[in-house]
């Protein structure tokens, strides 16, 4: 009975003290009436063989163990939604955009390598998600152990009011998450890109060139950000009110005419740039601005060209928006 | 048409549901004779409900925590053992789920019948 008797100390260790003594006596003599049983049928012995085929058949002790308590858990079924609505509100819209667009700029503006800088925000952040997981966790677990007044006391009249939506807003197919994700993610990285290697640059050195930057680029500098900043508040948005098509196609309309507006302010320039080098002939200097002015009146006009059909679609979008909301 | 391939679990879950609390009527009705642990369940299993050790038991004590069952412990065949039996109260309950059981028995025949 070696076995048994082991099995049943296993079981022990996971009752509460007070009912030890009582489950396993009640459990003990369970199990050993079943053993004798076995034995009168088969008329022998039982070997360990046997014995562990019944405990096995019993359960693994924690769970036999578990049987015996009462159900229990951290957060119950009607805190549990609220649970995660808090979760995903403190975890993924507030944490996330408080380091990426405050905590984040500032510990990589100021780190003396910008990728450890970055490598730290997220460890940061990361770190603080876990904290304020466990915090929010406990709060919800101690609302748990106290009695929910307010499921007795509340009154049908003071639920809150449905929100009148403007239709406008509502009409048309909600925006996916993975596009607005990827429209809030690519706007910061850009904001970020663009402020920490481009902002109000004079020039640039590309290995035995030296690139100056023409005064024109000024105008570039706050239109390019403000698009940037743009592509955020469209992934903010969209995330948040997915279905207010109208807003989002007015955020991209005016990402556009920003950026046809910086495009044609640069266009009108005619020079963008002044080559110069101390190993490369003035003739090749000559050769490459051309050329390099040809990609820019390119660039340019594809941008605007793009920029020009994205308006016309978003315009269609939020007129379509319209129309559908009114039948 | 929706159709979904039928999950062997579902039908597991909904009849352990079902036989909930079928269990504790069935186990209150045996118990209007003393019996102790082992041979109650070979009474539910001979009257075709099986039930196993890791439910009768944690049913038992909490039936008895609610005052329906009482339970002492006594010497049989040189052994101790804990014997169960209903008590006043659970005689009374056990009427009034007797006759919830057949309402609801009638019930769910009208409208199987209905169909």
């Amino acid at each position: 009975m070696e076995l048994l008797d082991r099995y049943l100390n296993a079981v022990r260790f996971w009752l509460p003290p007070a009912q030890q003594d009582d489950i396993i006596a009640e459990l003990g003599d369970d199990i050993r009436t079943q053993i004798e049983e076995r034995e009168a049928t088969l008329g022998r012995t039982l070997d360990d063989d046997d014995v562990a085929a019944i405990l096995k058949q019993r359960g693994h002790p924690m769970l036999m163990a578990s049987r015996y308590l009462p159900q229990r858990s951290l957060i119950g079924p009607v805190l549990y939604p609220a649970y995660v609505v808090v979760l995903r509100i403190v975890l993924l819209w507030v944490m996330v955009p408080v380091f990426v667009l405050i905590v984040g700029p500032i510990v990589i503006a100021t780190a003396e390598n910008p990728t450890i800088g970055a490598v730290q925000t997220v460890w940061n952040l990361a770190m603080a998600e876990v904290f304020t997981l466990g915090v929010v966790t406990l709060v919800f677990a101690i609302l748990e152990r106290r009695p929910l007044r307010e499921l007795e006391t509340w009154d049908p009249r003071k639920l809150p009011y449905v929100p009148k939506t403007t239709p406008s807003l509502d009409a048309g197919k909600p925006i996916p998450r993975a596009t607005a994700i990827a429209d809030f993610i690519l706007g910061v990285v850009f904001t970020g890109v663009w402020l920490r290697l481009a902002w109000y640059r004079a020039g640039f050195d590309l290995d035995v060139l030296h690139v100056t930057l023409a005064p024109v680029w000024n105008v570039a500098y706050g239109a390019f950000l403000l698009t940037c900043l743009g592509g955020i508040a469209l992934g903010w948005t969209s995330l948040v009110w997915p279905s207010w098509i109208r807003l989002r196609s007015t955020i991209r309309i005016v990402i556009d005419a920003v950026t046809v507006g910086a495009a044609g302010v640069l266009a009108s320039a005619g020079t963008w740039w002044m080559l110069t080098s101390p190993k490369i002939s003035a003739a090749d200097l000559a050769q490459a601005a051309h050329w390099a002015s040809v990609g820019m009146k390119i660039a340019l006009a594809a941008v605007a060209i793009v920029s020009l059909i994205d308006v016309f679609q978003e315009a269609r979008r939020f007129f379509g928006a319209r129309q559908g909301s009114a039948k | 048409m929706h159709s979904r391939k039928m999950n062997p679990e579902l039908f597991e879950n909904l009849r352990l549901e079902l036989r909930r609390g079928c269990l504790s009527v069935a186990v209150m009705v045996q118990l209007r004779v003393e019996r102790y642990g082992y041979t109650l369940r070979k009474s539910l299993a001979d009257a075709g409900l099986e039930v196993d050790e890791g439910t009768l038991y944690p049913l038992l004590r909490r039936l008895e925590s609610q005052g329906l069952l009482v339970s002492e412990w006594r010497e049989e065949n040189k052994r101790n053992k804990r014997f169960y039996r209903l008590s006043p109260d659970g005689e009374r309950i056990l009427g009034q789920l007797l006759d919830e059981w057949q309402g609801i028995n009638g019930s769910i025949n009208r409208i199987v019948q209905g169909e």
